[in-house]
């Protein structure tokens, strides 16, 4: 998939990744988890846009999870529809990425 | 009793095309919208699984889904055309995120603990003539 699918946005320390691809799944997923080998101390993926996610997509949002932990930086998530939070409750995604509200970004501009 | 019927060869773009179908009988049938997100994503892991593991990803082979509908259920069918050896061994068991399968690289195989979480039944049965795993959600009032 060549489609651009993050739009990558700085200030400070903070990455904010908009995901703009409306399904996380096994077709955008190459596209989704290249991103993650340019992570900031503080990550968040936006989920605003995104519809639908499946296990190829879980597999990878696990990889900025790997990276995130590798290199002592934080990853949360923001903007998760109620179904994508109980499924990320189900797979224990929530642990390792916890949801972050738009307005706690705000101290980092 | 109602049918719905999509066929698609065995590459990942078109699981798409089942997924928006199962959306589309998911509201015909007046299911919930939280429900719908389920239908949707059990089909989408289950054709997924046909796609790769039951078809090996060759697109000349055909993923057949079907969609029946009565007054109590929706039954989903989704067949391949693999030998079903492979799919003889599935794991419904729960899988969740665990830090020594990330330090070893083991990302995947959510797929059928999120499908046996997300429908009201499930079951695969196999032959040499592929392997078919059939998703039920029951309407609001019917006995499971």
């Amino acid at each position: 998939m060549t489609n651009q699918v993050i739009n990558r946005e700085e200030f400070g320390d903070v990455a904010v990744l908009h995901i703009t691809t409306t399904s996380v799944d096994a077709i955008s997923a190459a596209a989704i988890e290249a991103a993650c080998t340019d992570m900031r101390p503080i990550t968040v993926l936006d989920f605003a846009d995104v519809a639908f996610i499946n296990s190829a997509g879980i597999s990878a949002l696990l990889k900025f999870v790997v990276s995130a932990r590798k290199s002592g930086y934080k990853l949360f998530a923001m903007n998760v529809s109620p179904h994508h939070q109980k499924i990320f409750k189900m797979v224990e995604m929530s642990r390792f990425m916890p949801t972050i509200e738009e307005r706690d970004l705000a101290a980092y501009r | 009793m109602e049918r719905v019927l999509v066929n698609i060869p065995s590459n990942p773009v078109f699981e798409r095309v089942v997924r928006a179908s199962a959306d589309e009988v998911g509201q015909a049938i007046g299911l919930a919208p939280d429900r719908i997100e389920d239908l949707k994503l059990a089909v989408s892991e289950a054709v997924n699984n046909a796609i790769e593991h039951g078809n090996g990803r060759q697109i000349s082979k055909l993923v057949e889904v079907v969609f029946m509908l009565d007054q109590e259920k929706l039954e989903v069918r989704i067949r391949d055309e693999g030998e079903g050896t492979e799919q003889e061994r599935i794991d419904f068991g729960r899988r969740v995120v665990e830090e020594t399968n990330l330090e070893a690289g083991m990302h995947r195989g959510f797929g059928m603990y999120l499908i046996n979480a997300l429908v009201d039944d499930c079951e695969v049965s196999s032959s040499q003539q592929g392997t078919i795993m059939t998703l039920r959600l029951y309407r609001e009032g019917h006995q499971r």
